[in-house]
């Protein structure tokens, strides 16, 4: 039977090709260099985030160098793609063990974060995410475990202080995206606004959908005075401007998913009013300025999460150097004292690795910007 | 003399097409790029001569028998143990991330095998069979996380509860035709993964499920990635050995027959529509099996792994492997896992490095890599007899409608 | 209520029924399942904010906005109709007497293609279509917009169009003695490789001429939109009945009412569940689809 001979082959031909691209990189660790990580979607349907992150990391690894680097060492970035998908996450996660990176920034999305964070805890590697907000990421415990963005239950009950303390909205209506994010925060926010506020829809939505008017048909017989939407720009931009077009009057308020020119470009006009939960404006911190300019200047205008991203790796670096070594658990041990002052305002962290103070602030759009309107 | 202008032409015509083509997307000066580099390929197909290109195919179909009797010569000073042996002791020579890989590719080789028996063997297209795969990594995270059922337990329940799944989508829509069934399992897998997304109360809804119990066996806890090695070797190898003994059983022979003319296969005795329904069970039960062991090994399973585009990629590893053949089912296997991963060093570029890889392959290796001869045979010719039963026209020539 | 979720399901159907059609004619003719198509309407979505982009740039805009939109539709049609073409040239036609599966693997090779093209050279982040044609009027308590109204018209005018040119032109005849017996058709001296050139190019320029409009409904696009528009289109084609002209235009309209309705009355979240559903129930009463023939197997 040709069939068994083919079988025998072919293992060879595994072995063979294995090891080619197996031990190609990595062995060891070149003396004059210390390595950084950092992860996610950099191809695929979310790569516009992978993208921004990826220019804030490599922005402030450039600063680094120029001063020299870290523990007068080069710093060389190695960039993981996950595609937003678990099992690649994974992949990349033992890919950076390989590379023997001394931390990690990243991953973006939480479904890509929690799986890869148990390679980084087992292996005792720093990581530092700018943008998974589920809390379950930190309630693992893990000592080397940050995040520079607040957590989706911190956010909505700010979300919901605002609509009953300062708005004083009789009905809200829910949406999101169901995704991890979005359906986290609309969770949240509704358990701040039970009972107090009434809500008169809660549904959920398709991410990369374009069609929101059957969802929110049944919004306007509700007639709510604000809409609640959990998810990121292009749905939420697509929202208002649906809604509008619906003539449903209510605003739109939403998290840190929504901030930036995208959000604006999309809603265009429909856009007015909208209130966002999010980081202190990067343009009224003074130590953030130079962020901004020299990002613009070299990637074009910053994405929601190019500054946490940024941040994120400026805080490792700070780490590595506090720690005076490459070792993951004196990094994470640093880390864990520093007291940062940045481009996102002072930032400490818990024990569990979260951001002690809530960092959000409100935003509105007025006169087609995004601006701060609350301390 | 006319000629050779009329050649050169041709040779102009072909990167300015292209130059047209991608003009708005490129931009000026990327088109013109892109226009030269197409010009010095189309010059260098030129004097290389086009007869080389064209018998490229035949060539490259030599290689691989050569190939093939080469690997008969091997097989036999190479006994099954020695490979075996070099597949156990792999993980000492690779580090973590190759090792990973290796699994993954693992888990899809036994992924591939099962939707080998039912596209390869039964010839029937199901578009949806990361479903199956769904259910059984479902089942375990949820009877481990809730119940505390171990691993071992779990395996068997995951791929009989597939299995299951499978009969139920079966029996039904079996009668359905080629690409009805395909549409119809398409439709099915994205229902399952919508419903895995929604239900919140069993399955976590877009968080997923976390903290899946790792296996045991006498008190060794599967922890590291070489354990879960050579645990997805040993399931591989025992996929791979049921494939091939049913493919050469009866039930294999009656498979083949339905694939080939089912109505013939229904004269001859056999039972069509049983047969059917146990190739679908089957396969999903394989990936039920392979569901469960991807829960225990991620300890973390969330919908974003069930997409369509796995279904597809499954897919395209049995037919690029070549399809019904089994080594090329696990060659296909490994080379699309691999790939995206060798091309890493592409980074932004990777994707459509590997799309355009996909087209290549297909236009030079049609039947697949590793495609038989006898299946070749079996498979082809496509005009008559593919369209044979679907080929409703577009509008019906009405009789004595004349085609002026 | 009832009137608006009807009008929703409407504007998104006429849609969904275009880029079928593009499914249903290579299907017919070909028996392949086109799964570059859904990208085709992506590139056709993308080349008319680009046009349109270059016409405001130049000030046409400005001058005329009708004629800046049909300029765009034109040229943005033409060119996908151009890609259509090339793809078939280069992807599908080395294989026509490959296996069957084969060409499904080149077309989702393409797919992959396509899609990290249009992410590379334009950008990953979401594409913006500058919003022309506001407005709208009410009827009773549902709101119409005149995008929608043209959306409407003009995916029945294209309809009605390629109807004519099926039924009456010489190369609409070919195409149909073609998806009925190819070899007959080459024997009676029709030239098959044009007529499946002709076929790719027709309906790349219809769901061109749909992803413009849906730019233009929603304002908003980007590179991975052509998938799940694909997925959906190939749905509505097959409820209708794959190969079958008119079946494919049902099957939008009706894809479009029942995820509407579905999403509206029943649950938004399930709002594919519903698309899918239906399909899966259809196929199972009448396996054909909604109009198409049963034929019985030749022995």
């Amino acid at each position: 039977m040709p069939e068994s001979s083919y079988f025998k082959i072919l293992s060879v031909l595994i072995l063979i090709t294995l090891p080619l691209f197996g031990c190609k990189k990595g062995e060891e660790p070149v003396a004059n260099v210390i390595k950084i990580g950092t992860a996610g979607p950099m191809t695929g349907d979310q790569s516009a985030f992978g993208q921004d992150q990826q220019n804030g990391v490599k922005l402030a690894v450039e600063e680094w160098n120029l001063k020299g680097g870290v523990l007068g060492k080069k710093i060389e970035l190695v960039v993981g793609d996950d595609q937003h998908d678990p099992k690649q996450a994974v992949s990349v996660a033992n890919k950076m063990v390989n590379d023997g990176v001394a931390g990690m920034v990243g991953h973006f999305n939480s479904s890509c974060s929690i799986p890869a964070s148990k390679i980084y805890n087992e292996q005792k590697i720093p990581m530092i995410t700018h943008g998974s907000t589920n809390p379950q990421l930190t309630e693992q415990n893990f000592k080397g475990i940050f995040r520079v963005c607040g957590r989706d239950d911190q956010q909505g009950k700010k979300a919901a202080e605002l609509v009953i303390n300062e708005l004083k909205a009789k009905s809200v209506a829910i949406l999101h995206d169901k995704t991890t994010y979005g359906q986290g925060l609309a969770d949240e926010f509704r358990k701040g606004v039970e009972g107090q506020v009434k809500v008169t829809y809660h549904g959920g939505l398709t991410q990369g959908d374009k069609d929101f008017s059957a969802a929110l048909t049944n919004v306007k017989t509700g007639n709510p005075d604000l809409i609640y939407f959990g998810g990121i720009y292009p749905e939420g931009g697509l929202l208002v401007k649906q809604s509008r077009a619906l003539g449903i009057k209510a605003p739109l308020m939403s998290g840190d998913g929504v901030i930036g020119e995208e959000f604006l470009n999309i809603a265009g006009a429909d856009a007015e009013g909208t209130y966002a939960t999010f980081a202190p404006d990067v343009n009224k911190i003074p130590s953030a300025a130079g962020f901004v300019r020299t990002y613009t200047k070299k990637h074009g205008k910053p994405g929601p999460y190019s500054v946490y991203a940024y941040v994120a790796a400026n805080i490792l670096l700070h780490g590595i150097k506090d720690a005076n070594s490459a070792d993951g658990e004196k990094i994470s041990e640093a880390i864990h004292k520093i007291k940062y002052d940045g481009a996102l305002g002072s930032i400490e962290f818990d024990e569990k690795g979260d951001v002690k103070m809530s960092p959000y602030v409100i935003w509105q759009v007025k006169g087609g910007k995004w601006e701060q309107i609350s301390k | 003399m006319k000629r050779v202008l009329f050649d050169m032409l041709t040779y102009l015509l072909i990167p300015l097409w292209f130059v047209l083509l991608t003009l708005p997307f490129l931009g000026i000066s990327g088109s013109i790029k892109l226009g030269a580099v197409l010009l010095v390929c189309s010059a260098f197909i030129k004097i290389v001569e086009t007869q080389y290109i064209a018998s490229l195919p035949n060539i490259l179909e030599n290689r691989v028998e050569r190939i093939k009797n080469r690997a008969k010569k091997i097989d036999g000073r190479l006994n099954m143990g020695v490979m075996l042996l070099i597949l156990v002791l792999l993980p000492f020579t690779l580090n973590r991330y190759s090792i990973d890989i290796a699994i993954i590719a693992g888990i899809y080789i036994v992924l591939a095998l099962g939707l080998n028996i039912v596209v390869g063997l039964a010839g029937l297209l199901a578009l949806g069979y990361i479903a199956f795969y769904a259910v059984g990594a479902y089942t375990f995270a949820l009877l481990s996380t809730q119940y505390h059922v171990s691993f071992w337990t779990a395996l068997p329940i995951g791929g009989l509860l597939a299995a299951v799944f499978g009969l139920l989508l079966g029996a039904p829509t079996l009668r359905l035709r080629g690409d009805y069934l395909a549409i119809v399992t398409l439709g099915f897998g994205e229902i399952t993964r919508i419903i895995l997304n929604n239900w919140d109360a069993l399955t976590g809804g877009p968080n997923g499920v976390m903290d899946i119990g790792r296996p045991e066996i006498f008190g060794y806890r599967f922890n590291t990635p070489a354990a879960f090695y050579y645990l997805i070797l040993i399931m591989a190898i025992i996929t791979a050995t049921v494939v091939k003994r049913l493919n050469e059983s009866r039930i294999g022979r009656a498979w083949v027959a339905i694939r080939e003319d089912e109505v013939a296969a229904e004269a001859m005795g056999i039972d069509t529509t049983k047969m059917k329904l146990l190739a679908f069970s089957l396969g999903a039960a394989i990936a039920g099996i392979a569901g469960v062991f991807y829960a225990a090994k991620m300890s973390f399973v969330s919908p974003e792994s069930f997409t369509f585009l796995e279904s597809i990629i499954i897919l395209c590893m049995v037919v690029i492997g070549g399809i019904g053949s089994i080594p090329g089912v696990i060659l296909g296997a490994v080379v699309l896992i691999v790939l995206p991963e060798t091309l890493r060093e592409f980074q932004d570029y990777r994707m459509l490095v590997f799309g355009a890889s996909m087209v290549i392959m297909m236009i030079f290796r049609p039947q697949g890599l590793l495609g038989s001869s006898a299946r070749r045979m079996e498979l082809e010719p496509v005009d008559e007899r593919a369209l044979g039963h679907e080929d409703e026209s577009l509008y019906d020539i009405k009789k004595g409608e004349r085609l002026e | 209520m009832f009137l608006q979720q009807l009008i929703n399901g409407l504007t998104v159907g006429s849609v969904y029924a275009l880029i079928a059609l593009g499914y249903t004619m290579v299907y017919g003719i070909l028996g392949l399942i086109n799964f570059a198509h859904g990208e085709i309407y992506m590139t056709g979505a993308y080349l008319g904010v680009i046009f349109f982009g270059i016409f405001t740039v130049m000030g046409l805009t400005a001058k005329s906005l009708t004629l800046s939109i049909i300029l765009t539709f034109i040229l943005s049609i033409v060119y996908s109709s151009a890609y259509g073409y090339t793809i078939e040239k280069i992807a599908y036609r080395p294989l026509r007497h490959a296996p069957r599966l084969s060409p499904l693997i080149t077309a989702l090779g393409v797919s992959i293609f396509l899609q990290n093209y249009v992410m590379l050279s334009q950008g990953a982040k979401d594409k913006v279509f500058p919003t022309i044609l506001s407005g709208g009027f009410t009827i009773g308590n549902a709101t119409v917009s005149n995008l929608q109204i043209f959306i409407m018209v003009t995916s029945v005018v294209l309809m009605v169009l390629l109807h004519l040119f099926i039924t009456k032109t010489r190369i609409g005849t070919a195409m149909r003695a073609t998806a009925q017996d190819k070899k007959m058709a080459s024997l009676l001296g029709i030239n098959v490789d044009n007529v499946i050139s002709a076929t790719f190019i027709i309906g790349s320029g219809l769901a061109a001429a749909g992803g413009m409009m849906i730019a233009m409904h929603y304002g908003l696009i980007n590179f991975y939109m052509g998938y799940v528009a694909g997925l959906k289109a190939f749905t509505a084609a097959v409820l209708g009945g794959i190969g079958n002209i008119p079946g494919a235009m049902l099957g939008g309209i009706v894809l479009g009412l029942v995820e509407a309705l579905g999403a509206g009355y029943i649950s938004s979240e399930y709002k594919d569940v519903f698309a899918f559903g239906i399909l899966i129930l259809v196929l199972l009463f009448k396996p054909s689809g909604l109009l198409g023939e049963n034929l019985q197997e030749k022995v």
